[in-house]
């Protein structure tokens, strides 16, 4: 009975191990920095073609932008450990995960442009006071917002499987029926607007350097408007490929959860399970960041 | 007005983990060696080419072209200079010259001229050594890395002001990832781990070598 959860579960984390080593990070990274270059080459093109007047110059900065946020995007950043570890934590449609992905990066560039903007045109807050804000606050808020997040999740997790449990205990005792149970929405995460503004706003407290550069340099050539526009263009194609980690989490569980019928105990423990692992792996990105 | 953001971005970008690890900042560099007819090696020849998109950053960085004419004036390139060549404590420009696996230490930068051409800044300096070091016989190799790998650096062209010593050859090395691949995976990994001790160095296994040879 208990190795029926307890096979698929280590079946999936072995295999996710393994896709992980075969990865080759290193030339990956290195083709994503090669990339990044010509990108950033592109970017400063269109925004001295902005500053010039020329007609196609926007157009030019936010395909650059979004290449940019595309091959940035690449590597294990926080947002997405984030992002893979709620998604095979929390058994949410890839509509919704596809959504929440979406929203944090728009709203990952809505903080740059909010912290530039207030930077260029807030009279009465200087450079050094935004820039202690971000340094003192921003950053290790997020970082401790996205481990609250993992630490909710293995919360969830063990509360799920206290009253599995629990309902065990009480089967052949009082036969009263199933309510100490966990329900399939007690196994679930981010179901709730709650979970869904808590997760996007973890990762958009901290906004993108990449980002903060563009936007510098828009506001000296007096156009900023352009600026932000490229930024959110580069947040949509950061979440472009946010969207496949996301998916790839979200794989992941269904995967290990085929074949099971929905609401089974099986499925209940499986996914408590999953929000015990999803949940340990944010929390230890973070906390190990954080503390570093 | 905003270089304070610079520096605080780019070390919140590195506290933040491996997303951090990808170069931000690209600078063509080039250097050379400055051997006297004793033997000695009494400084290094530094250059360095920003990419066009930290080159504009730098514009307001440092607030050049105040006039709006998209030319550079003298009190520009001052600016430039004083950004780039005066170097707080502890700082030593990512710029570590090593003589027989031990670094060697240098001074800050004198003699510095800054450029602007094809859309990058250029800073060129030389480095005078605390101590000159005797080099026939020697393994002196110069390397240009951020230990952090947020700036990466390119070496490709050598600086000879006033000719080597006949005896005296100087090479580059360029990068290859091939050949150190498996190292260079481990190293990566360390990035993601910024307790580690290691990580201090990380950016090395990525750099260059211009390696000077006399006999």
């Amino acid at each position: 009975m208990r190795l029926s959860w307890t096979i698929p579960g280590t079946a999936v984390l072995a295999v996710g191990f393994l896709l992980w080593a075969m990865v080759p990070w290193f030339e990956l990274s290195q083709w994503a920095a090669a990339q990044q270059r010509e990108f950033q080459n592109a970017m400063a093109r269109a925004l001295r073609a902005i500053r010039d007047g020329e007609p196609r110059a926007l157009w030019l900065l936010c395909s650059a932008t979004a290449a940019y946020g595309v091959v940035h995007a690449i590597g294990p950043g926080h947002g997405k450990v984030l992002l893979g570890g709620a998604a095979f934590a929390s058994g949410a449609t890839f509509r919704r995960l596809a959504v929440l992905t979406l929203a944090s990066s728009l709203a990952q560039s809505a903080t740059a442009i909010l912290l530039i903007g207030a930077l260029v045109f807030g009279a009465r807050m200087g450079a050094g006071d935004a820039a202690d804000l971000t340094e003192t606050w921003l950053a290790p808020l997020s970082l401790a917002a996205i481990g609250a997040i993992g630490a909710l999740l293995i919360w969830r997790g063990l509360r799920s499987f206290g009253r599995l449990m629990a309902e065990q205990a009480d089967d052949h005792s009082c036969g009263c029926g199933h309510s100490h149970g966990p329900s399939v929405q007690d196994v679930t995460s981010l179901g709730t607007f709650r979970d869904a503004v808590g997760l996007v706003a973890s990762i958009a407290i901290r906004p993108c350097t990449g980002a903060l550069f563009v936007l510098v340099i828009a506001a000296r050539f007096d156009a900023f408007a352009a600026g932000c526009l490229a930024v959110l263009t580069m947040g949509l194609g950061t979440a472009s490929f946010n969207l496949i980690v996301a998916g790839g989490g979200s794989l992941a569980r269904r995967f290990a959860l085929a074949g099971q019928s929905a609401g089974s105990d099986n499925v209940l423990r499986l996914s408590a399970f999953f929000h015990i692992v999803g949940g340990g792996v944010i929390l230890t990105f973070s906390a190990l960041t954080l503390l570093a | 007005m905003l270089l304070r953001i610079v520096f605080l971005v780019i070390s919140l970008q590195m506290a933040i983990g491996p997303a951090g690890a990808h170069p931000h900042v690209f600078v063509d560099a080039k250097a050379g060696f400055e051997v006297n007819e004793d033997g000695l090696l009494t400084a290094l020849h530094i250059s360095w080419t920003y990419d066009p998109f930290t080159t504009l950053f730098l514009f307001d960085a440092l607030d050049l072209d105040s006039d709006r004419d998209g030319k550079l004036n003298d009190e520009d390139y001052a600016a430039i200079l004083r950004g780039e060549t005066e170097w707080g404590e502890g700082y030593v420009g990512d710029i570590y010259l090593e003589v027989n696996e031990t670094v060697h230490p240098h001074l800050n930068p004198v003699d510095a001229q800054a450029s602007y051409d094809n859309d990058q800044i250029t800073i060129r300096f030389d480095l005078p050594l605390a101590e000159p070091v005797k080099v026939v016989g020697q393994a002196v190799v110069l390397m240009l890395y951020d230990p952090n790998y947020y700036y990466s650096y390119t070496v490709n062209d050598l600086i000879e002001t006033t000719p080597l010593p006949e005896n005296c050859d100087t090479s580059i090395y360029a990068f290859e990832p091939d050949a150190v691949t498996g190292d260079l995976l481990v190293a990566l990994g360390t990035l993601s781990r910024e307790e580690q001790p290691e990580q201090a160095n990380v950016g090395r296994l990525f750099s260059d070598e211009v390696v000077l040879s006399c006999d």
